[in-house]
């Protein structure tokens, strides 16, 4: 009985926003190498084919570097690929398909489903009904057809899909590329391979998301994965297997400060994290100038640590404490201006006022340390 | 503060110890020449603040030569109602001693309790200079710095603000304003001072359009490459379609369709036209057959017009014959008539001929007579002439030659006379025999001669006598007549006269004789102008024209009668008028003549037309001819009728198979079959170029270089944010720590400001000077001047730099600060005028501080009201007291 890899949505060429370019680059390699893991991982549980369930390419104009390396990538695993276009590379009359095809970059084992239809893998017994996308946007059930598709008698029938499953995604409403929910029952399947959705996500019993493999945002949850699907019999209950294969894992936390306590338990769960991390911080709230000092310590190590760490203090107010002013030895006007700045901080949520708070800080203390020296 | 006494000892020229005592709490003069001790004085009392008691660098403070020296300084002051009691002693005895009240400090403490009551610092090592005197150095002016007050004010900076705090009751920041240096300066990096964007931040905002933009151009190619890709499905999708469909075969079909119904429609029009040509063609033959019929049928009708003509033109004829002999008639009578009145102009000519001639023969007859008369006066006249031009030539004479003899002989008659009157005389009376010889000449008997020449006498028988007249006129009388007989001798000669009588009478012979000869000449020019043969001429001219006349006269015959003979111009016109009636006859009688023959022509064409028609009309053939065109008329007529129906049919089948619309359709379809066709070409063109497009575009990698343009944007983005927010923060910061230290400065402006203003009104009761935001004198003004103090003169600023330190005093003084003035041969640049204002300023301030005057000049100051201090004078008292 077949067993095949359930994966999609690689988004390939896409570049990253919000990171540092060295960070950036390192995110997109790390997506090349989720492909090689996937072949090593379809190799390892010996299974008969990879599906991949739309959006290879996050757009159809990629360098023709990008296509190369993609197909390249592939290479572990030499069984049959069956590679599905989704909304962001569908089959145009022009697509990076074609253009794949042009640079004579697709292996014969890659099957690139460009037309809707069955995909007949003979000597694994596998039937693959395609819905590919050959429009930028649909707003019919593309998988409608399968229930007309026949495949030959003892073939395992999978559907492979690309869109949204009516009714069932929280953040895809409106969404375009409509699938019903009950396909895989209706089109008789026995397995429904969806892609779109960058999070491993079950439908039903025959009907999942697998999610992208590296991730590549910090909002959908379970992403980073492939399943594993091993279709026992006719009309079996198939089993699936969620393997992880993301290398960084992404982490947005938004925290406000309000204690010194809150501020320890925020490095202390940095600290946890491990090195693999992509850390988007948000911090809000307040913190004493001796608070911000430790903060801006602990995120300078963290930063060093990390594959990425950016955090947003815009929200942090400082709040100078009178200790902290007499350590400052801010006497005179220079201490009028801080009060001032405090004050105004407080009453209009002043980022202005906040920053030059800090710069203000940050000049006497190095005052002071020349002082002491 | 006041300083009471002051003792120096081992100091320069003080070898020995020197008191200053009894010093007074206002003003104190202190005075004495160059090089008594008074600098050294004021030198003492710096080093005794200033100077670290262990500094190595007052050798100045040594006695010269002596190197043993240790100078030392006391002082004894009060402030705070305190005794202050200072010895300080350098070089060789290092020492500081401070005893406050009971309190006594030493060393670096007492300096260091010195410092902070007078507000200043000493020197990290080395003498202490200007920067370190702090309000001293306001306060206590040295020689020649007195306009110095800037400086001045800004080494005593810090002092003074924390000096004056408990007066504003605020604590100024110390160092703040390095701390606002710092901000501006990293401020300044980032924003310009109008507060735009400079240097990196200034970069990022470009770099940030550049990537806008970029990111908007690349968008746009990305949205044309879609377009392109969606034009070559919809393209493809058509093309297959088409090549599927092949419209333009159905248009190919419809086309041919068309052609072929338009060419039956072709034929058709064809078969019309020949019709059309044969039914014209009928139409010709009826027209030339009904044409030979009304001819045949038009003879008889036409011979009888013929015979009327005939009958007409004979008609004609006889009229015309008749008028004949009428015309005849008229001719011979114009005819007669002429000739009657020819004779008759003939006979009137002749009759007027022979009167002119008979008039010309009484005429030239008339003149005969008068010509011969004219000749026999003339021959007469003639004869008159001759005689007097003889008489005339025979006296000749000229009249002015004979008046020239008359004159001549008058003349000599007078001087003949004169000589008489002058000669000598001699007379003789000879005896009858006796003989004289005189000049030759014998005389005798008796007689009388004058001589008037040299004369010789010759006496016969007696000898010669030689007579000599005398006188000089004698001579010239003798001479003048001498000549003068000469001239009328030869006049006479000359005129061929005997004498005056007679050449006067020829002249009057002469004379007369001229005169008859113009009278005759006169005359005969009267009866013969030109001449007597002329006369001649015209009388026998006279003759043969006489001759000639009534030879012409009798050749003329006599007319018959004389009766009936008209005047000539009455004959003339006769003859006219009949010759005019003659032609008119004449050319009337040609004129029958040609209308005769005309007529008898026409009646001869007449008559020829008439005979042969009549042959004609009556000959079987046309008999013949008349039926056979009749028979072929009908079957003509026939033909046509059945031709015409064909053609009616024709029309109307053509007609309803509208072969406008025909041929429209043909091109119609022509056209989209065409249209098709290209549309195919150009699609099938149209998706070679968009692929070709496209392979090129989509090797660019469009979109994946969009999204790295966007992460580019974004960091650019987030640099920009963070220096955004940085020199906002900066901004903000500046702000407020110069608004935060403006305010500080201006609670202490206003004071200091009204105590300026008190010294100012003294010196100049118009102008103020204004406190700018470091303390300092800035703006001065008065009246319409204005201006800062340094471009003031070096008095006026000298008493500007005093009057504002004496403001500091005040100022300091309200804090509760020791204010000790002291003043080294100050304003010595000040005229008397200002100076007497600034000796007020300085009484008034010496009530409220003590004031150190040392100067070299104590006359001008003598009317301080104070008693001066004379150095030397102590510097003996001491002396003469040890």
């Amino acid at each position: 009985m077949p067993k095949f890899l359930h994966t999609a949505d690689w988004q390939m060429g896409r570049a990253f926003t919000r990171f540092e370019t060295e960070d950036g680059a390192a995110l997109v390699e790390a997506r090349f190498e989720a492909i090689e893991k996937l072949a090593q991982l379809a190799n390892e549980h010996q299974c008969d084919a990879v599906l991949v369930a739309g959006d290879v390419f996050d757009a159809q104009t990629v360098s023709d570097r990008t296509i190369r390396r993609v197909f390249n990538a592939t290479k572990g695993f030499v069984g049959p690929w069956v590679m599905l276009p989704g909304n962001h590379d569908a089959a145009l009359a022009e697509s990076v398909w074609t253009r794949a095809k042009r640079l004579g970059a697709v292996p014969e084992n890659v099957h690139l489903a460009l037309q809707p239809g069955v995909i007949d893998l003979d000597s694994q017994r596998l039937s693959i009904l395609c819905a590919p996308l050959t429009q930028r946007h649909t707003y019919g059930d593309l998988t409608e057809p399968f229930s007309g598709y026949e495949s030959p008698e003892g073939f395992t029938r999978v559907g492979l899909a690309h869109g949204s499953v009516q009714g069932l995604l929280p953040d895809d409403i409106d969404s375009t590329n409509p699938i019903a929910p009950d396909r895989a029952e209706a089109s008789r399947l026995d397995y429904l391979a969806l892609g779109d959705w960058h999070g491993t996500k079950q439908i039903n019993e025959r009907t999942w998301y697998s999610g992208t493999p590296e991730p590549e945002r910090f909002r959908n949850n379970e992403a980073g994965n492939a399943l594993i699907v091993e279709v026992t019999g006719p009309g079996a209950t198939p089993n699936v297997t969620q393997l992880p294969t993301g290398r960084y894992q992404w982490h947005q936390w938004r925290q406000t400060l309000a204690v010194q306590s809150d501020l320890e338990q925020l490095l202390e769960r940095l600290d946890a994290l491990p090195e693999s991390a992509v850390v988007e911080l948000r911090l809000e709230g307040s913190v004493t100038l001796a608070g911000e000092e430790t903060l801006l310590k602990a995120l300078s190590v963290s930063e060093a640590r990390f594959r990425s760490l950016r955090c947003e203090r815009s929200g942090l107010q400082l709040a100078p404490t009178d200790d902290d002013i007499a350590a400052l030895k801010a006497d005179g006007y220079v201490g009028e201006v801080i009060e001032s700045l405090r004050q105004r901080q407080e009453a209009a949520q002043d980022d202005a006022a906040r920053d030059a708070l800090a710069v203000l800080a940050g000049l006497l203390r190095e005052r002071e340390q020349e002082a002491s020296q | 503060m006041k300083l009471q006494r002051m003792r120096i000892e081992q100091l320069r020229q003080f070898r020995k110890p020197f008191v200053l005592d009894n010093l007074q709490s206002g003003l104190n003069l202190i005075h004495g020449p160059n090089e008594s001790g008074k600098s050294t004085l004021v030198r003492a009392i710096r080093a005794a603040f200033f100077e670290r008691y262990r500094s190595t660098a007052v050798d100045d403070l040594r006695p010269w030569g002596d190197s043993a020296a240790a100078p030392t300084i006391e002082l004894d002051f009060e402030h705070d109602n305190r005794n202050w009691h200072l010895t300080k002693s350098f070089l060789q005895r290092k020492r500081c001693d401070l005893t406050v009240g009971t309190e006594t400090y030493s060393e670096d403490d007492a300096e260091e309790k010195l410092a902070a009551l007078l507000g200043y610092q000493y020197p990290k090592r080395g003498a202490s200079k200007a920067e370190h005197w702090g309000i001293p150095g306001l306060l206590w002016v040295e020689q020649g710095t007195g306009q110095d007050i800037e400086q001045a004010i800004e080494h005593a900076g810090d002092h003074l603000k924390s000096a004056l705090n408990s007066m504003v009751g605020e604590v100024a920041s110390s160092g703040g304003d390095d701390l606002i240096e710092t901000v501006r300066s990293q401020r300044d990096t980032l924003l310009t001072g109008t507060g735009k964007p400079r240097g990196d931040y200034l970069q990022l905002e470009k770099d940030r359009v550049l990537y806008q933009r970029e990111i908007e151009e690349l968008k746009e190619r990305v949205h044309k490459y879609q377009e392109q890709v969606d034009r070559l499905g919809k393209l493809t999708q058509d093309y297959d379609q088409a090549e599927a469909e092949r419209p333009w075969e159905e248009a190919q079909r419809q086309l041919e369709d068309a052609r072929t119904r338009y060419q039956q429609v072709e034929r058709l029009e064809q078969q019309q036209h020949q019709e059309k040509a044969t039914l014209a063609q009928l139409q010709q033959n009826h027209r030339l057959l009904q044409q030979n019929k009304e001819h045949l049928e038009g003879l008889s009708r036409q011979l009888e017009s013929r015979k009327a003509e005939l009958d007409r033109a004979e008609r004609d004829l006889s009229t015309a014959q008749a008028q004949t002999p009428m015309i005849a008639g008229r001719l011979q009578e114009a005819r007669t008539g002429y000739e009657k009145a020819e004779q008759r102009r003939k006979l009137a000519v002749l009759l007027q001929t022979r009167e002119r001639l008979e008039q010309d023969v009484r005429r030239l007859e008339q003149q005969q007579q008068i010509l011969t008369q004219n000749l026999a006066k003339a021959k007469d006249y003639h004869q008159q002439l001759e005689q007097a031009r003889q008489q005339a030539r025979d006296n000749r004479i000229d009249s002015a030659a004979v008046k020239k003899l008359k004159a001549t002989a008058n003349q000599l008659n007078e001087e003949t006379i004169r000589s008489r009157t002058i000669a000598t005389r001699l007379s003789w009376e000879l005896d009858a025999n006796a003989s004289l010889t005189l000049n030759n000449e014998p005389l005798t008997g008796q007689g009388e001669q004058q001589l008037l020449e040299e004369s010789t006498l010759v006496i016969p028988g007696v000898g010669t006598l030689g007579i000599t007249p005398g006188g000089e006129e004698l001579a010239s009388t003798r001479r003048k007549l001498k000549t003068l007989e000469d001239s009328f001798a030869e006049q006479l000669n000359t005129l061929g006269v005997e004498s005056v009588e007679q050449a006067e009478d020829r002249l009057s012979v002469f004379e007369s004789a001229g005169r008859t000869l113009k009278h005759a000449e006169d005359l005969l020019k009267s009866v013969a102008p030109s001449g007597i043969e002329q006369l001649v001429t015209e009388q026998s001219e006279a003759e043969r024209e006489l001759e000639k006349a009534r030879s012409q006269l009798k050749a003329t015959p006599e007319p018959d009668s004389k009766a009936q003979v008209a005047a000539l111009e009455e004959a003339e016109a006769a003859f006219v008028q009949a010759g005019t009636e003659l032609d008119k006859a004449e050319s009337d009688e040609r004129g029958h003549q040609a209308k005769l023959s005309a007529l008898q022509q026409t009646r001869d064409n007449a008559k020829t037309e008439w005979q042969r028609l009549a042959e004609e009309e009556k000959s079987p053939e046309r008999q013949q001819q008349l039926r056979q065109i009749t028979t072929d008329l009908a079957n003509i007529e026939k033909q046509q009728t059945e031709l015409q129906a064909s053609l009616e049919r024709r029309e109307r089948e053509i007609r309803e198979a509208r072969p406008d619309f025909l041929k429209q359709d043909i091109e119609r379809y022509q056209n989209a079959a065409n249209h098709l066709r290209q549309t195919q070409e150009n699609r099938g063109r149209e998706l070679r170029d968009i692929k070709v497009r496209l392979e090129a575009w989509g090797a660019e990698g469009l979109e994946e270089q969009l999204n790295e343009k966007e992460a580019e944007l974004d960091q650019c983005n987030r640099h920009y944010e963070e220096l955004h927010r940085r020199a906002q923060a900066l901004d903000l910061l500046l702000t407020l720590l110069t608004e935060k230290r403006q305010a500080l400065t201006r609670r202490l402006q206003a004071p200091l400001q009204k105590h300026l203003n008190h010294y100012l009104s003294v010196l100049f009761p118009e102008a103020s000077l204004e406190v700018d935001e470091q303390l300092r004198p800035g703006t001065f003004s008065r009246g319409s001047e204005l201006g800062q103090i340094t471009e003031l003169s070096f008095g006026a600023r000298e008493q500007m730099g005093l009057i504002s330190r004496l403001a500091y005093a005040d100022l300091l003084r309200e804090a509760g600060r020791p204010t000790l003035i002291i003043l080294d041969d100050t304003l010595v640049h000040s005229d008397s005028d200002r100076l007497e204002d600034m000796k007020r300023i300085l009484f008034d301030a010496a009530s409220r501080h003590q004031i150190l005057l040392f100067t070299c000049h104590p006359e001008k100051w003598q009317d301080l009201g104070v008693p001066p201090l004379d150095i030397q004078a102590s510097k003996e008292q001491a002396a003469q007291s040890l």
